[in-house]
């Protein structure tokens, strides 16, 4: 009896004390067979969500989007970008997290899984490429490792184009190795290395059309968050500003909106035009540039799909401004402008044009008017702004870029006090001047306030910007 | 692939499934049952002897049955004479049979004691001890009073007129009757076969020196051993408080704990707090026990659980069983809570139900029904309340039954309340059913169980809360939210004409009415408990028990919903949201109490080992795109789900010494030592000791001489280290996966930690409780000092190291200390009139000392531009965190800072107090309790700033200049102070006892009772109705601090009626 008293309570004790961790372990993962396909699919969600923190930030503190409600960020727009700002924190974390799972998947998972291909190690090796391109791009420094110094842009960018090189030695001939060549063109061009930009953009430019996007799953809690502040929640949050509204909303849904998540393009042919155009336009071969840009309107755009959508729950109003127009207006693109038309869509009459890879209203007629560095300067980074709506790239083509957070700096010694201050440059408007537009209503004019193009061409040797002509 | 805690890796694991371990858990006490009973080895019914006597003495009879057995026969030779002579003859028949044949003209039992010996008593009458138990100053007829004989199992209580019957065991000529009851002075009373009616008139004992208590102390012990403080709370005030959640019924009558509750729905979390906060990580709610069983507790949001949920969460306290209490016990923390070792830095609040009554049985029927009307004092527009609210009614029917016999007791109570809530539309109505029992039984002569079962069935329904985006009333109303909102409104809902507002009013109700957020919990309680008395000094005692708590929260939003919200055409986002939780834990507990005296010295040592097991598993399941008027997400387009799972297993044992002097001096020592399969691989066994004297100095001789004065008189000091448990599986490094394309898709999950240890609180406290004038003033006076050691605190994750998710650290120091003050004066007590008042006042102070150099995070609030509550070092815990304006001569804002200290949410000073007033049968009661010096952030005011429906104090320089994009620059403006003092029951009950009603019933008593009559507060807002969504999620710590959207509670205007059989 008294054994099984016994027994009894050690079989309770035992057993209860026994515990499983139903989630998987690091160890347990690393050398199982079938580890790299989905680190490999990991790391492209993971770039899908590091792209999300990317476009909402970058385009909120550009002129191209304005935060209407209360979600997102609030001060972006202004643009106010402190270091202690969560969403600065948010945004590293995004690009760290990829570089960090690329390096992993590099120095610990591929290695571990025999089923590993190359292809598995050419598309890490673009991860982390990615990784040191945003990092370049956007960021004022950011440490190139776990707790590591602070890189300058340059050094994340020749980091770049050094995992790039191993990437296309990986691959065959391909659209995903053009990709990748188009890609070193955007490095050398962010370097301000105009040479070999257009080395690689006249390589990847015999691809016109080329087209690398990240894909978005909004049945698994990857959604493509800049559709859903631009289509598919209830209330729109983003507004465009009003000479942009032609191009919004470049991400939609029909039917149910997490089974229809648009992806966001990283990589497309018109970039090798615009580089090779601004080398051109920089070294005054006004001609050859005019041309390349008229190249890029027939060659490239002009086959890009469009597609009519309904946009009539559109609710621009009823957030921080209720006085967006929402009928067909005129436009003046700062008060010295003349009107311009269609740039501004009456939703409720009917379908309306979605670019979902680009669009521009610049002209050839526009193009071949400008006979002036400045006149095609200002045209180039119109087109640029344009065709690169909602992508995350117009905040570096304004020469703003973000600090290191404050929380990387209380973790990491080797962050210095200059690594914490953004850069924003002394001719961007502040006070949300950037967003702010003026409604005529009864002319049916929307005036902006800043034709931000204008200005950048006006601080054309400002050195944070135009990188082949600093 | 499952990753197991190493240590337990055993052949058990396979066959053990969680019906083997209950299973296991009732073979368990089976077994501590049949080890009491007595040794079936060699039984007098099976051992057989022959026999064939003529004329022989009895005493050489018996002689002869002990050669042939081996039996040893034990009896007194006066019971049976040596003169005696006997002729029997018998073949191969039982001993048992031979000795009752043999014995069969004697009046004596024969008993098999164990294997070898037989006794033969003398057989007496039962003797039946009857008595009459009265409050000596009142004489008050006493119900519920504890009768037991000591060192047996006998036990009983008395009736509802005061009156016992007790078998007093066959087998004893005399024992000790003890007579207690809580609030009164324990008696011993030698009683014996002839002890006639027994009349004990019992003395109140204010002090509660000789008080019995359990919690934190294994077994009973009196106060007057203890170098820390208990609270107890009898059934007779806890039937002066609401009846509807344990927090509410606590609150104000704690002395030195706070208790608000952070919203006025229906299942609302609360904050309750004692000693400061003592951790950054884990929740300041204290641990809940039924009986010897831990309960959930949590009081955050879960893990899983949108809807309703989010930002303010279903508290598991809502439905802890409330009815057939006997007693509530609470101590708050540092030495009084070192013996429940990792899991109770934040104190122990015991619940012990009823375990029966007296001969008969009492029937008790009540009824309570009154009206709720809504709280509007901090509604800033006079038509929000117009808008939002309604009076509701509420009822609540009681019947409960209280009996026994002898050994035996039972108790069973059945409720079911009904609350319409005071939102529109009954968007906040409750509904609660449930039943308990309760039994005792002694088994044997030395051993007693005890046992009580649940079952509560809680359903509410809640509106919107101001943190689900969207329409949401108080958002819509007060925060001027309506300016963007459906057809939009000029936000300033007093001036809108009387056509608009009609029109509004459209709006909001069929706002309001179209939402359908449930949430149904059903749950599950028992305690099992055995005692056993192998000595008069020694008792074990065996618990075992489980808390099962089903929740399941409903949110059901229909295109209807979402078109007539939005004032667009929405027919494909309607959605079926579930949210399913389900708890159990499993508590088992052995322990053992020895008591000796040696001269001048008396020794209790206490020893015992402890085990608890919780599982939480939630399960999300969503149905997206389903057509209105579907229930269930079977009907709907798209379906999702997720799951989280969480095990926590904690096993202890202690050691515990107090040692007595003279019955005035005691030292009181223990340790406990823990493992925890959350600990670190680094980390082992983790220990709290504590150490600790009380003395007494009323029991010294001395003392005669001021007893005039200074009536009693004790002083006691201590040290003791208690904890505060790491989440399960926090310390593994983890990789994270989810579904992407149409694959899988590995990340990095948890960063890991192999260092991770609990928190650990070491408190040093010191206090003198002071009894004058015949204890008709009481007054305790403490200091406590606590340092929280190895704070565990959610580290964010550095940037650069890729990952994402914050990893719980050992790296703060955390301070809280303050003085403790409570005051109990009866002025007035006479037969007819008793007047008692109490008052408590606390200060706290509190501090992180170091956060191990981690950069700030937030506990609460929303993103660090706006407000948030954040831990920093040097600043206390949750202070309030936003920019600061400053503004310029000419009223507009001249310069603004960000991450500004804008005030601490904690209070420094805060306490309790009450009034009971008795004039023969009529009784008066009031308590409530206030705060000073915390702040809070009215997040609705901002709002309010923001969209124009109010200037709220900001310049109109300011508004003319920038209108209002500033809103966020100067979040300084909208913090307030949030000193309150809340009234929080008024009540009166008028008894008519038997003699008056022909005895047909015992008793009538008629009550009304007023919950939340009056507030007071500084702020313009509810100060209590700070929003307490931890944001580091399940069970996070949490100190409010931010008003917004936040319904506050309700009044209640209640009258009772009950009546006792």
């Amino acid at each position: 009896m008294k054994k099984v008293f016994l027994y009894t309570i050690l079989t309770v004790l035992l057993g209860a004390c026994n515990v499983l961790n139903p989630n998987i372990t690091d160890d347990v993962y690393v050398g199982n067979s079938g580890a790299t396909s989905s680190w490999v699919n990991g790391l492209r969600r993971q770039l899908a969500l590091t792209m999300n923190q990317v476009v909402v930030s970058t385009e909120l503190v550009s002129d191209d989007y304005y935060n209407n409600r209360t979600l997102s960020s609030k001060v972006f727009d202004i643009p106010q970008i402190d270091y202690f700002d969560l969403d600065v924190n948010n945004l590293q974390i995004q690009v760290q997290s990829l570089r960090e799972m690329a390096e992993y998947g590099l120095n610990k998972v591929l290695p571990g899984d025999i089923t590993t291909k190359a292809a598995d190690s050419a598309e890490v090796y673009f991860s982390l490429a990615f990784a040191h391109i945003l990092s370049g791009e956007l960021f004022v420094g950011l440490p190139g490792s776990s707790g590591g110094v602070v890189l300058t842009p340059t050094e994340h960018l020749n980091l770049a184009i050094a995992s790039l090189d191993k990437a296309i030695s990986l691959l065959p001939a391909n659209d995903e190795q053009t990709a990748y060549i188009l890609l070193k063109a955007r490095a050398y061009y962010s370097l301000g290395d105009a040479v070999n930009a257009v080395k690689y953009a006249n390589i990847a430019k015999a691809k016109n059309t080329l087209l690398r996007q990240v894909k978005y799953d909004g049945t698994n809690g990857v959604s493509n968050d800049m559709q859903t502040y631009l289509f598919s929640s209830t209330n729109n949050e983003f507004a465009p500003l009003p000479r942009l509204d032609f191009l919004d909303p470049k991400y939609y849904h029909t039917g149910l909106a997490s089974s229809d998540q648009k992806p966001v393009t990283i990589v497309k042919g018109e970039e090798a035009y615009l580089i090779i155009a601004e080398s051109q336009i920089a070294a005054n071969t006004l001609d050859a540039g005019r041309q390349t840009l008229k190249d890029l309107l027939t060659q490239v755009i002009a086959v890009r799909p469009v597609v009519q959508l309904d946009d009539s729950k559109e609710t621009r109003n009823g957030g921080n401004r209720t006085d967006y127009p929402l009928t067909a207006v005129n436009v003046k693109f700062d008060a010295s402008d003349s009107t311009r038309s269609n740039y501004v869509l009456n939703r409720k009459a009917g379908t309306i044009s979605a670019y979902t890879v680009s669009g521009t209203k610049v002209t050839a007629a526009e193009l071949d008017a400008a006979v002036t560095q400045d006149g095609l300067l200002y045209l180039l980074y119109r087109m640029r702004q344009e065709i690169f709506m909602a992508e995350g790239r117009r905040m570096t083509d304004l020469g703003i870029k973000f600090p290191v957070s404050q929380t990387e700096q209380l973790n990491n010694k080797n962050v210095k006090d200059a690594d914490i201050k953004a850069q924003i440059p002394s001719f961007i408007p502040l006070a949300r001047g950037m967003d702010d537009f003026t409604y005529d209503v009864a002319n049916g004019i929307v005036t902006m306030k800043y034709d931000m193009n204008k200005v950048l061409v006006a601080n054309k040797q400002a050195k944070e910007i135009f990188p082949f002509i600093n | 692939m499952h990753k197991i805690f190493s240590g337990y890796y055993n052949l058990f694991k396979k066959l053990f499934s969680l019906k083997m371990r209950i299973t296991s858990f009732f073979l368990l006490f089976s077994s501590v049952l049949s080890f009491a009973a007595s040794g079936s080895g060699q039984s007098m019914n099976e051992i057989k002897v022959s026999l064939h006597i003529k004329d022989r003495p009895l005493k050489e009879v018996l002689n002869l049955v002990e050669q042939q057995s081996s039996f040893i026969i034990g009896y007194n030779r006066d019971n049976i004479p040596d003169s005696n002579r006997i002729s029997y003859s018998a073949d191969n028949r039982s001993v048992a049979r031979v000795l009752n044949e043999l014995l069969s003209a004697y009046p004596v039992m024969i008993s098999q004691v164990n294997e070898k010996y037989i006794l033969i008593n003398k057989l007496q009458q039962p003797v039946v001890l009857t008595g009459k138990v009265t409050d000596k100053t009142t004489g008050e007829a006493l119900p519920g009073v504890s009768i037991s004989i000591k060192g047996t199992s006998s036990g009983t209580a008395t009736n509802v007129e005061g009156k016992f019957s007790l078998r007093l065991p066959q087998d004893r000529e005399e024992g000790i009757l003890v007579v207690y009851f809580l609030g009164y002075k324990r008696q011993e009373i030698p009683v014996n076969r002839n002890t006639s009616a027994l009349n004990i008139a019992l003395v109140v004992d204010r002090m509660g020196l000789d008080e019995v208590v359990v919690t934190g102390q294994g077994l009973d012990i009196s106060k007057r051993r203890l170098s820390t403080n208990v609270v107890s709370i009898g059934t007779k005030e806890l039937d002066q408080a609401p009846s509807g959640r344990l927090d509410q019924m606590l609150q104000g009558k704690l002395p030195n704990a706070q208790i608000r509750l952070t919203g006025g729905q229906a299942g609302a979390t609360s904050i309750i707090r004692a000693r400061g906060v003592n951790s950054a990580f884990v929740n300041s709610t204290p641990i809940i026990y039924v009986d010897g069983v831990r309960m959930d507790n949590l009081n955050t949001a879960s893990k899983l659980g949108g809807g309703s949920t989010q930002g303010a969460a279903v508290s598991a306290i809502a439905d802890i069983p409330l009815d057939n209490i006997e007693k509530i016990e609470y101590i708050n923390g540092g030495a009084a809570t070192t013996m429940y070792g990792s899991d109770a830095a934040n104190g122990v609040i015991q619940i012990f139900t009823k375990k029966g009554g007296a001969d008969r049985t009492d029937i008790t029927v009540e009824t309570q029904m009154g009206v709720e009307t809504p709280t509007a004092d901090f509604l800033h527009f006079k038509r929000t309340k117009d808008l939002l609210f309604q009076n509701g009614f509420y009822q609540k029917q009681h019947l409960a039954l209280n009996g026994g016999k002898d050994n035996f007791g039972y108790s069973f109570s059945g409720n079911y309340s009904n609350s319409k809530g005071v939102q529109i539309f009954n968007q906040n109505s409750n509904r609660r059913i449930d039943f308990s029992s309760g039994f005792r039984a002694g088994l044997g002569k030395k051993v007693v169980y005890e046992s009580s079962f649940t079952y509560v069935n809680n359903n509410y329904k809640r509106n919107r809360n101001g943190n689900q985006g969207g329409y949401t009333g108080l958002w819509f109303a007060e925060s001027g939210a309506s300016s963007i909102t459906g057809p939009k409104f000029s936000p300033v809902i007093d001036t809108l004409s009387e056509a608009s507002y009609a029109k509004m009013k459209a709006y909001v109700s069929q706002a309001e009415r179209l939402q359908d957020n449930n949430i149904a919990v059903n749950r599950f309680q028992t305690s099992q408990v055995f005692k056993y008395t192998p000595m008069k000094n020694l008792v074990f005692k065996a618990t075992g028990g489980i808390d099962y708590r089903v929740q399941k929260n409903q949110v059901i939003t229909t295109n209807q919903y979402l078109s007539f919200t939005t004032n667009t055409t929405v027919t494909d986002q309607g959605s079926v949201s579930n949210a399913d939780r389900k708890y159990l834990g499993i508590t088992l507990e052995l322990n053992g109490q020895y008591e000796a005296k040696a001269g001048d010295f008396s020794f209790v040592t206490t020893a015992g080992g402890q085990l608890f097991r919780n599982e939480d598993q939630q399960i999300l399941y969503v149905g997206s795109n389903i057509r209105d008027g579907s229930r269930i997400i079977t009907n709907a387009a798209t379906k999702t789900s997720d799951e989280y799972f969480l095990q926590v297993v904690n096993y202890g044992m202690y050691l515990q010494e107090n040692i007595g002097f003279k019955n005035k001096l005691f030292l009181d020592m223990g340790i406990r030592g823990d493992g925890n399969p959350a600990f670190g691989k680094n980390i082992g066994i983790q220990y709290y000791p504590k150490v600790g004297i009380s003395y007494v100095p009323s029991a010294e001789p001395w003392f005669d001489a001021v007893a005039n004065v200074l009536s009693s008189a004790k002083v006691r000091g201590g040290f003791g280290v208690a904890g505060n448990l790491p989440t399960a599986f926090a310390n593994q490094r983890t990789i994270a996966f989810s579904g992407y394309q149409n694959g899988q898709a590995a990340y990095f999950g948890q960063p890991g930690n192999a260092n991770l240890k609990p928190e650990k609180t070491q408190t040093a406290e010191g206090a003198v409780d002071l009894g004058f004038l015949h204890d008709r003033i009481l007054l305790s006076a403490g200091y406590y000092h606590s340092t929280t050691h190895n704070a565990l605190f959610y580290v964010p994750a550095t940037p650069s190291s890729g990952q994402s998710q914050s990893q719980l650290y050992n790296v703060g120091r955390i301070l809280n200390r303050g003085y403790e003050f409570n005051f109990v004066a009866v002025p007035v007590q006479t037969k007819n009139i008793t007047l008692r008042v109490n008052a408590s006042v606390n200060t706290l102070y509190n501090k992180v000392l170091s956060s191990g150099g981690v950069a700030p995070f937030n506990i609460n609030g929303f993103s660090a531009r706006t407000i948030q509550t954040v831990v920093q070092e040097g600043y206390s815990i949750g202070f309030l965190r936003g920019n600061k304006g400053v503004f310029g001569a000419d009223g507009t804002l001249a310069s603004t800072t960000a991450q500004q200290d804008l005030g601490k949410t904690i209070p420094d000073l805060f306490g309790s107090f009450g009034l009971n007033f008795r004039y023969k049968n009529f009784e008066l009661y009031a308590n409530g309790d206030y705060q000073k010096g915390a702040y809070a952030n009215s997040f609705d005011r901002q709002f309010r700033f923001n969209y124009g429906a109010g200037n709220e104090g900001i310049p109109q320089a300011e508004i003319d200049k920038n209108k209002r994009t500033n809103w966020l620059n100067f979040t300084n403006m909208f913090t307030e102070k949030t000193d309150f003092l809340k009234v929080r029951t008024i009540g009166c009950s008028y008894t008519l006892k038997g003699a008056l009603l022909n005895n047909k019933v015992k008793s009538v008593t008629i009550g009304f009772m007023a919950v939340n009559p009056l507030n007071f507060a500084s702020s313009s807002f509810d100060p209590e109705a700070t929003i307490s969504g931890a944001a580091q999620g399940q069970g996070g710590a949490t100190t409010g601090g931010i008003s917004y959207a936040t319904y506050s509670s309700p009044r209640q205007w209640l009258g009772s009626f009950k009546i006792n059989f």
